[in-house]
């Protein structure tokens, strides 16, 4: 596939001669980049994990599983192809998601490989010009995005076959190199923007939260939209009828089709807006050569640079002590120096380290999106129905049970990061108890993120449906303490932040885990079948605090024996 | 020695903003010289090396490299020069073999030869029997092996080492060193640049400080000594202005109190 392109590229070599650029050195880059890009683990899909420390050389499953999980989205995406009968409406759908998948692709998984620093210090010192250099980026960028397009829109070329005519193959590929083109200004442009505003360090951050918004987004999609939105209202939605729709580029994308395979319904319109599909992408690249990308190049490499040449430019990130109120959190409720150090890191880096945030961040908006997809389950023919449904059912029980997913995500990815090596200073200071760590640990997590969770969680309930709940909220929220406890005594057994993300999640826990699950499980039914009795709930308070500060004693007194140690 | 010089800088200044980090820097640097340079963190040395290298394209004044303007053709520059950067960075998904040949090639070397050559000095550097691993289970001091092979292995007339020793065994620092010297017989110029004062001091046959942009010594190590101290530790704290007395540990060792 690589040497494919390489030699397509080859063919354009006297060209690119002419416009001085090395056509050899060019050739080695690009060969090196895509070999780079082989044995790179892939962000987008966190949960395939990297199998790179085995084979030496050779390609590893991780690139061929991307463009598998790709294909299969592109699958499901030309479902849509058939699912509206309505002209225009089903490709436009198609593109829009297809565009909007690329887009997200390349922006979580290509961001890191676009601002190699070490690029900086390899290829820039040796004899390689800077139109060399650009041009390997721009290629290497068009491989990757074109590779993803291949793989996402394969399902799709066939199967337009079935839900148009076969003269619209051939077609649908001219469509989709559109879609790629609008698809790759989309992404300029947000870099662009991103560069403008932004420091370069936080734009690395900004581009962290856009990952943890596709997963959010990809979760919202998948659980909700079937609930929320009415079938039978969307199958008779014409979208011409809309002018708004007019400036959405997949319309212009889908008009194409409209124009050349059913002239007949076609009219001045979709004409016009075919043209402005075919114009765009010429325009965008025009305008992204000449307008963009000038300046774009430089800033590019001085966000590259920034991490590792300090340069005396860049304002120095000072971490002044101003998060005053959680020191004294800290010590209020960890007065034991070293539970106190342990609470202390735990909540900092966990506030600092980006891949921790990646992973977990999502799982504060999965409880709501779970939530609304339980609720809304229900019978009811439209949505004010069903939240009146909602209102006088015990579903608040639910809401704040389904809570302990963010506190037992937290505590799963804890352990782990990247720069697990630091984690030395945990094995070669003379700490004789650290389990005192890991209630600090413990006590941090649900203090900072858990509990204020809860409380926004609670105060949410009790809008909807009255005081009455608060002794429920207590006594869950309770429960949901003690659950992330067992979590952490029988599923996370390494310090925080200090082992590789490598041997993460051996299967063995599986079954653990599962009956941790069941057991907040049936706590939770059992708490909702009891919630009819005011003062019971208030009493059960009492002994799940008790229960709570008891398992918390002897979580404290856990000796090095019951932790893993990393090899460092 | 030759009486061209190999590397002439004229009047080079470099700002950051409003900081300037190189103020008027002039110097001539002969072929077959071993230069020692030196300086406190801050001062301007990596700034140097950079303009140098082409790594930083925008400055003042004038850098000229065998008759070549670095301005003008930093490519041709490039060409002569072979650069170890201090903080090792390599693509450590690839093997020593695959990186070499890369960077070979990205010299225009023919592959043949360049196979052979980083096959021998691999070997050279006791890395033959790891040449086609991946090098992410690599140690830092097989890294730096490898990166040090990178910068020599299109046998250039210029080597600039950016701390070459960090991270390698007495036994590669021996070698280094050694390879410092048989590479300066050859002819080759080079750069050196180090916060290890007795390496520099044995190894190069002349020594530049540069201390807040400025080039504040220059000269062997015995011109040095004879105005300043007995080794080039002394000279260097006295001369960047380090207080001769025990002030600062007295104020450490005052905070146990």
């Amino acid at each position: 596939m690589n040497k494919l392109f390489l030699r397509l590229i080859g063919s354009f070599n006297p060209l690119l001669q002419r416009s001085g650029v090395d056509t050899y050195q060019l050739h080695e880059i690009l060969k090196l980049k895509l070999l780079i890009d082989n044995r790179r683990p892939v962000n987008l899909f966190a949960h395939t994990k990297r199998a790179t420390k085995k084979a030496p050389t050779g390609k590893t499953a991780s690139s061929w599983g991307t463009y598998l999980v790709v294909g299969l989205m592109g699958l499901f995406m030309s479902f849509t192809l058939f699912a509206f009968k309505l002209p225009l409406v089903p490709q436009t759908i198609y593109f829009s998601i297809f565009m909007i998948m690329l887009a997200i692709t390349m922006i979580t998984d290509f961001t890191t490989v676009l601002l190699d620093v070490r690029d900086q210090y390899i290829i820039l010192p040796r004899p390689v010009n800077d139109r060399t250099l650009t041009v390997s980026r721009i290629l290497h960028i068009g491989i990757y995005v074109s590779k993803l397009a291949l793989a996402q829109g394969a399902a799709g070329i066939v199967l337009v076959g079935f839900a148009d005519s076969w003269a619209a193959v051939p077609l649908f590929l001219v469509q989709m190199i559109e879609a790629t083109f609008l698809s790759i200004l989309l992404v300029n442009i947000v870099y662009l923007i991103l560069l403008k505003t932004v420091s370069p360090r936080k734009f690395k951050d900004i581009i962290s939260y856009f990952q943890i918004g596709f997963s959010i987004l990809i979760f919202a999609v998948y659980y909700l939209l079937p609930r929320l939105i009415n079938m039978a209202q969307i199958e008779n939605f014409d979208l011409l009828q809309h002018p708004w729709a007019y400036a959405l580029p997949p319309i212009w994308i889908a008009a194409l089709n409209e124009v050349l395979i059913h002239p007949g319904r076609s009219n001045i319109i979709t004409s016009l807006l075919a043209i402005a599909g075919v114009l765009a992408p010429v325009a965008g690249l025009w305008f992204v050569a000449k307008v963009l990308a000038p300046g774009f190049n430089r800033k590019l490499a001085v966000v590259a640079t920034s991490d590792a040449s300090a340069a005396p430019t860049t304002t120095v990130v000072q971490e002044k002590p101003r998060f005053n109120l959680v020191n004294r959190i800290a010590n209020l409720i960890a007065p034991d120096p070293v539970e106190n150090a342990g609470f202390r890191i735990t909540w900092k880096l966990a506030a600092r380290i980006r891949e921790f945030k990646i992973k977990v961040y999502p799982a504060f908006a999965y409880v709501p999106i779970y939530f609304v997809y339980f609720a809304f389950n229900s019978k009811g023919s439209n949505l004010s129905d069903k939240y009146e449904g909602l209102q006088h059912s015990g579903k608040y029980i639910l809401l704040i049970y389904l809570s302990t997913f963010v506190i037992s995500s937290i505590l799963q990815n804890i352990s782990y990061t990247e720069k697990f090596k630091a984690s030395w200073v945990y094995y070669a200071l003379p700490i004789t108890h650290p389990g005192k760590i890991l209630s600090g640990m413990y006590k941090a997590v649900s203090t900072l993120y858990y509990l204020p969770y809860c409380i926004v969680l609670g105060i949410v309930s009790i809008v909807i449906w009255g005081p009455a709940v608060i002794n429920d909220v207590i006594l869950a929220t309770f429960m949901g303490l003690i659950y992330g406890l067992l979590t952490a005594l029988f599923l996370m057994k390494g310090l925080p932040f200090s082992k590789p993300v490598l041997v993460k999640q051996s299967g063995g826990r599986f079954v653990t885990s599962m009956l941790i699950a069941g057991f907040i499980g049936i706590v939770g039914l059992g708490h909702y079948l009891l919630s009819r009795w005011e003062l019971l709930i208030w009493i059960l308070i009492i002994p799940a605090m008790g229960i709570y500060w008891l398992m918390l004693h002897y979580y404290k007194k856990q000796n090095w024996e019951g932790i893993e140690m990393e090899e460092l | 020695m030759n009486d061209a010089p190999l590397i002439q800088i004229r009047n080079l200044s470099k700002s950051y903003g409003p900081k300037l980090v190189l103020k008027h820097l002039s110097l001539d640097i002969y072929p077959g010289q071993v230069i020692g340079y030196i300086g406190p963190n801050g001062a301007g040395k990596s700034t140097t090396v950079k303009i140098l290298t082409g790594l930083i394209p925008e400055f003042n004044g004038e850098v000229l490299v065998n008759g070549i303007s670095m301005q003008q053709n930093p490519q041709e520059i490039k060409k002569l020069i072979g650069y170890v950067p201090e903080n090792a960075e390599l693509y450590d998904v690839l093997t020593p073999m695959e990186y070499l040949d890369f960077i070979g090639k990205l010299y225009n070397m023919d592959e043949a030869q360049l196979q052979s050559r980083a096959r021998k000095m691999l070997a050279g550097f006791g890395l033959e029997a790891v040449a086609d691993n991946r090098m992410d289970t690599f140690s830092k001091g097989m890294r730096q092996k490898v990166l040090l092979i990178s910068g020599i292995i299109h046998n250039p007339q210029i080597i600039i080492l950016d701390e070459p020793l960090s991270g390698l065994d007495a036994n590669a620092v021996i070698l280094v060193k050694e390879l410092i010297t048989r590479l300066s017989q050859e002819g080759k110029t080079i750069f050196y640049c180090s916060h290890m004062m007795d390496v520099v001091e044995k190894v190069s046959d002349r020594i530049l400080l540069i201390n807040k942009g400025e080039i504040i010594a220059d000269g062997t190590f015995e011109s040095l000594k004879q105005n300043h101290a007995d080794t080039l530790e002394q000279v260097f704290a006295k001369l960047t202005g380090r207080d001769e007395s025990t002030q600062e540990t007295d104020a450490i060792l005052n905070a146990f109190d």
